[in-house]
């Protein structure tokens, strides 16, 4: 039977500006999914998230893992896969509304 | 000739003959093969699922990760049974604590024993400042590293109940440094009860982020044993795995003693105060916990090669 975990990496956070994960070491895991469920998305319900995934060697430098901005909107849930990513995983991101601030719950499922 | 006959067993395993386990394991723990039930510890919520009503203390507790130790400087370290070790990892916040907990229920009473491989470390801080090459009482001098004075605490602890609702804790702490960053070294006990959540419900007590989840209030902790200095082993990027075996008893309702490498403490006259109020919910409850706490803005690291827990009921 494979292996999998779900880590909850942000819980009910709010965020203002930008911001990035703590590092996540799944060396473990051949595939991941980011799921990034907005609770609240600033005081017109319009402002959303835009995140990008990266990746790290040793979970303190970092790099993107591709040229992909991801952008979640509004209340809801937004996924993207990952795979070949090393050992570790975060993402970086920023409210998308300028003074915006944006409640949100980040998941990471991995799976060997 | 049965006591024998179990004890050459377990000797030939060399999966087992590195721990001392009770007549009866509950559990067995390597991380190669998941997280086998310790998760992430968190407050209570409200009926509708509002996490935003989980204690501030206790929102935050981080989920553990199966950690291969790959560090800057060489990659891949690997761990004691294979390659990966469960990792508690704090946030690079002052007071932050990361909790692994493992839920199990009682059934039996008597002698209750968690045995584990462990090591402690500090996240690698880089750059050029000259000032990372001290910190605290430590300045580096190829042999002291400024990380070891950047580790603050780890914790191992149970939450237990039963016989009609009566709660309690059993706590060991390793202070490493004290909250002023100063090598301490030492083994403490608290002497209240961790606070919970139905205490905020009513009103008796608020914490804030960061706050010591398990007894809030630094007067409350008292040394115990004679201090002991463990093996960092200079850098944070070299693990030496470490010997952990604590025994308590649940008929008695107290600890019995502790066990590092070659240091026996005990513990047996270590006050275990239980609530004064009942617990609905919680009978039989059997709970080891794990926690990690950093006294800076570096993140601190526990982890965990292995684990044994073993009854004699």
């Amino acid at each position: 039977m494979r292996q999998s975990m779900t880590a909850v990496l942000e819980r009910n956070t709010t965020f203002e500006g930008e911001f990035a994960t703590e590092p996540y070491e799944a060396a473990w895991a051949t595939e991941a999914r980011w799921f990034v469920q907005i609770l609240s998305a600033g005081s017109d319900g319009e402002a959303g998230l835009r995140v990008v995934t990266q990746i790290s060697p040793d979970g303190i430098t970092w790099c993107d893992y591709d040229d992909i901005e991801h952008v979640a909107t509004g209340v809801g849930v937004t996924s993207w896969p990952v795979r070949e990513f090393g050992h570790w995983l975060r993402v970086r991101g920023e409210v998308d509304t300028a003074g915006a601030a944006v409640t949100a719950r980040i998941y990471l499922a991995v799976k060997s | 000739m049965k006591n024998d006959l179990r004890e050459a067993i377990v000797a030939a395993d060399p999966r087992l003959s590195r721990f001392r386990p009770l007549r009866r394991i509950l559990a067995h723990d390597e991380f190669n093969t998941g997280t086998h039930g310790w998760c992430e510890l968190i407050g209570n919520y409200d009926g509708r699922g509002d996490l935003g009503t989980v204690d501030d203390h206790m929102r935050d507790f981080r989920p553990p990760q199966l950690s291969a130790c790959n560090f800057f400087d060489i990659g891949t370290h690997g761990a004691m049974s294979g390659t990966y070790a469960l990792k508690l990892a704090t946030r690079p916040i002052t007071g932050h604590t990361a909790v692994a907990i493992r839920r199990l229920t009682m059934s039996g009473r008597g002698k209750v024993q968690i045995e584990a491989y462990f090591t402690f470390k500090t996240e690698a801080t880089l750059g050029d400042d000259a000032s990372l090459n001290t910190f605290g009482d430590v300045a580096w001098d190829g042999n002291l590293h400024p990380s070891e004075a950047q580790f603050g605490a780890f914790t191992v602890a149970t939450d237990i109940c039963g016989d009609g609702g009566l709660r309690y804790h059993t706590v060991a702490r390793y202070q490493n440094t004290d909250l002023d960053n100063r090598l301490t070294r030492r083994w403490m006990y608290p002497t209240v009860p961790e606070p919970t959540p139905r205490e905020h419900f009513e009103g008796k007590v608020k914490l804030q982020y960061g706050a010591d989840f398990t007894a809030p209030n630094p007067e409350d902790w008292k040394a115990f044993g004679e201090p002991q200095e463990l093996c960092y082993n200079e850098v944070p990027t070299k693990v030496n795995w470490h010997y952990l075996r604590w025994q308590l008893d649940t008929e008695k309702r107290r600890n019995v003693e502790l066990q590092i490498n070659d240091r026996i403490m005990d513990m047996s006259h270590i006050p275990v105060p239980p609530y004064e109020e009942s617990y609905d919910s919680l009978e039989n409850l059997l709970n080891f916990y794990f926690s990690v706490r950093t006294h800076t803005s570096v993140r601190n690291f526990l982890f965990v090669d292995s684990a044994l827990i073993s009854v004699d009921w």
